[in-house]
């Protein structure tokens, strides 16, 4: 049975999550990873697959290829400014999203970002939309901040997401996780996303909850998973029990044969 | 309450927060009861029944309470205010505008993609997108002289977007709030909203800035300090301080464009 919570997005609601985060201890082991790692290899396809709360929630279904765009570089450059403003409590947030804007573009001078990166990207922009760029990174890097200026217990901004590469099985997971909140007694992963929660908002939380555990060096789940939506004003929450973690594997692995099917037959064929 | 202050603030954003010491206590009781009163009056309005789609309620809705001729909802009204948006936004983080009408486009381009509106500017003829230029132009250079910088330490976010469900969803109340500043993490009130329009202030100015405010509220819990809305048509602004009565009106008013859209035939 799921443990999907449903909440307002109000301080107490989310303090409250937080500390009543189970201190229950879930882990995944060598012989879950086996296991996943047979179910993703018995579906077909030549092709590395990356794969990720959002392809769960979409079903599979593969969008348009990635480009940058000031909403696609925002998570990027917001989280960084707000782990230097961790590091230097002086700087503001909006300093912090210009060094880090003028980091990446001092990479693209030097040589040092790739065609496709974020900083080649930066660096081809104009001032205006530079502008524009530094106004949407500082306006998620703001929203984290508010978060997490909220919580009553210890946070830090995630390093980066949870990778994941299954063994044999040419697949990449990738968990979004945005704040996290390591204790003594439990570990909680918060994660923040735009617009609404839609009704495949509970899988693709589980599925982060999963690769998560499996991206953690002795795949210790983390208590209990939060998934933020600002906009919404809506906390999502799952615990880490085997079952949510169970379900998110299978939402994953279900999620991959649906991108097979859509890779085989990209004009909607049925398969009978 | 409308506050006046004793002298002309310099710049708009000087009379956005006020003094930190005249800032009320943070309100953070009147969510509930706010969302109770709006789904009660959904529900006295739709009863069981459900709309097919949600029935999406913006700030303009609310501004078309009378029916009226708004020049500002016309393809070149709409373009306008989404450009001088546009100049607000860069701003508000500090990027010097030299060029309005270029910059501004040059950002809207890049946010938004492709779109209806902008195929709209694409096919203007040179007598047009002068015309255009120059409307564009004036209203933001109202703006930049009259905003004031805007300092990073009040956390300014613009075009901040909310999306509402009320009655599990029937209804969805959507507001974007060009600029907002201040916390919401702290114990006095000090989230600021301001709204930039095109248009002349008037009575559905005053709507608008109460929605904001209600809307904002249902989704931080959290009741801010002020709204604010700025004209650049006249260089006029008003500004409302938040309060109970306040959002209680909106709410009321929310619920009258919902009964009005529900029974339209």
């Amino acid at each position: 049975m799921s443990t999907l919570v449903h909440r307002r997005h109000t301080r107490r609601e989310l303090n409250e999550l937080v500390a009543s985060a189970p201190q229950t201890e879930v882990t995944l082991n060598d012989d879950h990873r086996r296991s996943l790692s047979a179910r993703f290899r018995a579906v077909a396809g030549n092709d590395h697959r990356r794969l990720d709360a959002w392809s769960v929630e979409q079903a599979g279904k593969t969008g348009h290829d990635f480009r940058w765009s000031p909403s696609t570089a925002r998570r990027v450059l917001g989280g960084g400014a707000l782990r230097r403003t961790r590091a230097a409590p002086t700087l503001s947030i909006g300093e912090a999203v210009s060094d880090e804007i003028t980091d990446q573009l001092l990479r693209a001078a030097s040589g040092y970002a790739r065609h496709g990166s974020l900083g080649y990207w930066l660096a081809s922009a104009t001032v205006p939309e530079l502008g524009l760029i530094t106004a949407e990174a500082l306006n998620w890097a703001t929203q984290i901040f508010e978060i997490g200026a909220g919580l009553e217990s210890e946070w830090q901004v995630a390093p980066s997401d949870a990778y994941y590469d299954v063994a044999r099985a040419r697949t990449t997971l990738r968990g979004r996780r945005d704040l996290m909140i390591e204790g003594p007694e439990h570990r909680v992963i918060i994660r923040v996303r735009a617009g609404l929660p839609g009704k495949s908002a509970g899988p693709g939380l589980r599925s982060d909850l999963t690769i998560d555990t499996l991206a953690h060096p002795s795949g210790l789940a983390p208590s209990r998973f939060i998934g933020v939506w600002p906009e919404a004003g809506v906390i999502l929450g799952v615990d880490a029990t085997m079952a949510d973690l169970r379900s998110g594997a299978r939402d994953l692995v279900r999620t991959a044969v649906a991108q097979q099917r859509f890779r085989a037959f990209p004009f909607g064929k049925q398969i009978r | 309450m409308t506050t006046l202050t004793d002298a002309a603030p310099r710049f708009v954003v000087d009379a956005l927060r006020g003094e930190r010491a005249s800032r009320p206590a943070v309100d953070t009781t009147s969510a509930p009861g706010l969302r109770s009163i709006l789904e009660d009056g959904v529900f006295d309005v739709m009863g069981a029944a459900r709309p097919e789609a949600p029935i999406v309620i913006r700030a303009s809705s609310l501004r078309q309470l009378a029916p009226s001729t708004d020049i500002s909802l016309s393809p070149h009204g709409r373009v306008r205010g989404i450009l001088v948006n546009q100049v607000l936004r860069l701003l508000s983080v500090g990027t010097s505008v030299n060029n309005p009408f270029d910059d501004a486009l040059k950002a809207w381009r890049l946010e938004s993609g492709t779109n209806e509106l902008l195929a709209y500017v694409d096919q203007l003829n040179g007598d047009e997108l002068a015309r255009l230029e120059t409307d564009v132009t004036a209203h933001s250079i109202t703006l930049i002289r009259s905003l004031g910088p805007v300092p990073s330490r009040w956390l300014p976010r613009s075009s901040v977007r909310a999306v509402q469900q009320l009655s599990g969803g029937a209804v969805v109340l959507r507001d974007v709030i060009d600029l907002m500043v201040g916390t919401t993490v702290g114990d006095v009130a000090s989230v600021a909203l301001f709204d930039v329009t095109t248009s002349p202030l008037s009575e559905s100015s005053e709507r608008t800035m109460r929605y904001h405010a209600l809307v904002q509220t249902l989704r931080t819990g959290i009741v801010p300090l002020r709204t604010t809305t700025f004209s650049t048509a006249t260089g006029e602004m008003w500004s409302l301080d938040v309060d109970s009565e306040l959002l209680m009106r909106s709410a009321r008013e929310v619920l009258a464009t919902l009964e009005r859209e529900w029974t339209a035939p």
